[in-house]
């Protein structure tokens, strides 16, 4: 589980995220839900110590990343904002990197590299260098290399971002499949349809501050709005954004 | 969830070293501009000994001697060592300076009447001025006159019964110093500058592509959320850097060592260090040099703004070996002894010191080499700590 608790940041004086709080559980999948400038990327870099919180702390599997980066980290595996592909490297010379960094080896080593080939179907690409991939062969190299010593928490900021039809039902399907396994699974988006679809759990953030959660139907059902996206632009501005109002008006 | 057999501590790092190595060895870019200046720099000092040896050849000063039937004494003993003479029955001064001469003697045409009947017969020596060779030729040429002129006094006073000695009370003599092999040291002194220069140029595109370079395609922020402690992450890029730099400058003792055959350098009077046991010395002193250089360009690229900015700001530090080099020559320091402990002073004394086979202190060799890894090791904490701002993850 990962817990947010109370954390407060700022950049150059301009708070940008204010006595946040929330609970990933396991076996669940969670959505950061908010706009550009929200301050989901930067509650994800907190939690994997990349961020110092000024205020709160945060617990990954019961280990604060601000004491304990390293022992936060061996638990986590990250899909960030951008592949973070090494374009030199082949996709096996960068997932066995990435893979021994976490410390596997020997046959534990080669057993992860082979599951995670199969699983995201990695075969055509296997033995090429990462440069020149499609956004869609980058996102699944490095969702791999997330992936490939099974962390228990797995966080992803905007994992759709540039994708097409089918690098996206690779993710959720995916995504899905580790639920299933009992993996905690916390991804950022402002993509609608995809929180709707895939969480369990949706945050919705807004200058920096939870201002709503539930699952899609309770948000639905607290704001009084049809569609998931009504929801979050009522909570996030205020009702009279919404697409209802639009319609009356 | 299965993390199978897992290794802990520092040999976590060997497979980031690993993907260091590879990324930077596999960088033809980087490799190109390694391969190029390693090469480009024994080339300068083969075409620098090639000229000095043209101009060895050719520093006989060449005299034209127009008229010189009516002054036989000086056409047979004025050509000596450094002096090239040519009798000429005529000629015309200004054609012949713009020619092959460097100065034209003339004897006037009552020389050798005025010569017989003691009343000091004119020379004229035409020189010009503009010709960088001039003035030596007029030089050594006025001096073989008074040596001559000297000579024949001596004959005259002692046919007289006078002692020649009288009439000198001392006798001057001006000598040249610069021997071929002071000035074919002048060219060697260049050396082990441009070893070092080698370290510098050949690391760069290296270190900037390890450092700034990551940080802008933000695959940085994916190795800082690994399980490493930060000064892994500097030592490992550092090692890469620092193995560019190394056989780089490796490559130019390599190439210098092949060149040697082609400089001549027996015609300076004197051995390069081309015994294998110096290789390896030069080798071995430049590694903690090595070390030094990377660590400091990947320091000075990760506090750049962009991939540009880096390049920007290691390309003016390439001029740090260059600085330090005037400053010293200019300081006039004499850098024996305690001098040697700061980087790049010592290592530029040892490396001229293995060249040209003086004797080298190895206690102060040892010492220095240590004080330049204690500035590695002062410098990756430093590093380490840089990787931890914030603003490091901005380019996002």
């Amino acid at each position: 589980m990962i817990s947010v608790e109370n954390i407060g940041k700022s950049f150059a004086g301009k708070a940008v995220l204010r006595d946040l709080s929330f609970d990933v559980p396991d076996g669940k999948i969670t959505a950061l839900l908010g706009a550009n400038g929200a301050g989901k990327t930067s509650c994800l870099r907190i939690i994997c110590g990349l961020l110092r919180a000024e205020s709160g702390r945060v617990l990954v599997g019961g280990v604060d990343p601000a004491e304990n980066p390293q022992g936060a980290r061996r638990q986590l595996g990250v899909v960030g904002d951008r592949e973070g592909l090494y374009e030199r490297l082949t996709v096996a010379e960068y997932l066995k990197v990435f893979a021994q960094m976490q410390g596997l080896t020997g046959g534990a080593l080669q057993q992860a590299l082979e599951e995670v080939r199969a699983e995201l179907e990695l075969d055509g690409l296997w033995d090429r260098r990462t440069g020149g991939f499609s956004q869609g062969e980058r996102m699944k190299v490095s969702l791999a290399r997330a992936l490939v010593h099974r962390p228990q928490h797995l966080i992803l900021d905007e994992p759709t971002r540039g994708l097409d039809v089918l690098a996206v039902r690779l993710l959720r399907k995916t995504l899905l499949r580790l639920r299933a396994a009992g993996t905690t699974i916390l991804f950022s988006s402002h993509v609608m349809p995809e929180v709707a679809e895939l969480s369990d759990t949706v945050l919705v953030m807004s200058a920096g501050s939870i201002v709503g959660r539930g699952t899609p139907a309770e948000l639905a059902s607290e704001t009084g709005c049809e569609s998931l996206e009504d929801s979050f632009v009522a909570l996030a501005y205020g009702e009279r954004h919404t697409h209802r109002e639009v319609e009356i008006a | 969830m299965n993390n199978g057999n897992k290794t802990l501590g520092w040999r976590l790092m060997v497979p980031l070293l690993r993907k260091e190595l590879l990324e930077a060895w596999r960088d033809r870019r980087a490799l190109l501009t390694a391969i190029s200046f390693a090469l480009l720099f024994p080339a300068m000092i083969l075409g620098g000994t090639t000229f000095m040896l043209k101009k060895q050849s050719e520093e006989a000063a060449r005299v034209a001697l127009v008229g010189g039937d009516s002054a036989p004494l000086i056409q047979k003993y004025l050509p000596t060592t450094g002096i090239k003479m040519d009798a000429l029955a005529e000629g015309d001064p200004q054609v012949l300076l713009a020619g092959d001469y460097d100065v034209v003697l003339v004897a006037a045409e009552n020389f050798a009447e005025r010569y017989q009947d003691f009343r000091a017969p004119r020379l004229y020596l035409y020189v010009d001025t503009s010709d960088t060779d001039a003035g030596r030729a007029q030089r050594m040429v006025q001096e073989r006159l008074a040596q001559l002129q000297q000579m024949v006094a001596a004959q005259r006073l002692t046919a007289r019964g006078v002692a020649p000695q009288v009439l000198a009370p001392w006798q001057l003599e001006v000598r040249d110093m610069s021997t071929p092999s002071s000035r074919g040291a002048l060219i060697l002194a260049m050396v082990p500058g441009v070893l070092i220069m080698t370290l510098f140029i050949a690391s760069l595109a290296t270190s900037v592509d390890t450092s700034a370079g990551e940080r802008e395609r933000l695959s940085l922020e994916t190795l800082l959320v690994q399980p490493l402690p930060a000064w892994q992450v500097i030592v490992s890029k550092l090692l890469a850097v620092a193995s560019i730099g190394w056989v780089g400058t490796l490559l130019t003792i390599g190439v210098l060592v092949a060149l040697m055959p082609m400089m001549h350098l027996e015609e300076f009077g004197f051995q390069l260090a081309t015994s294998l046991s110096g290789v390896i010395a030069m080798g071995l002193v430049l590694l903690p040099l090595a070390l030094l250089v990377a660590v400091l360009q990947i320091l000075l690229a990760l506090r750049s703004q962009s991939f540009k900015d880096a390049q920007t700001q290691l390309s003016i530090f390439q001029i740090a070996p260059l600085v330090v080099v005037m400053a010293i020559d200019m300081a006039q320091i004499d850098l024996a002894g305690a001098w040697q402990l700061l980087p790049l002073v010592g290592h530029q004394q040892w490396l001229q010191g293995l060249l040209v086979g003086d004797s080298v202190s190895l206690p102060w060799m040892l010492a220095g080499s240590l004080v330049t890894l204690a500035v590695v090791a002062v410098s990756v904490i430093a590093g380490a700590r840089s990787l931890s701002r914030e603003t490091l993850l901005s380019a996002a």
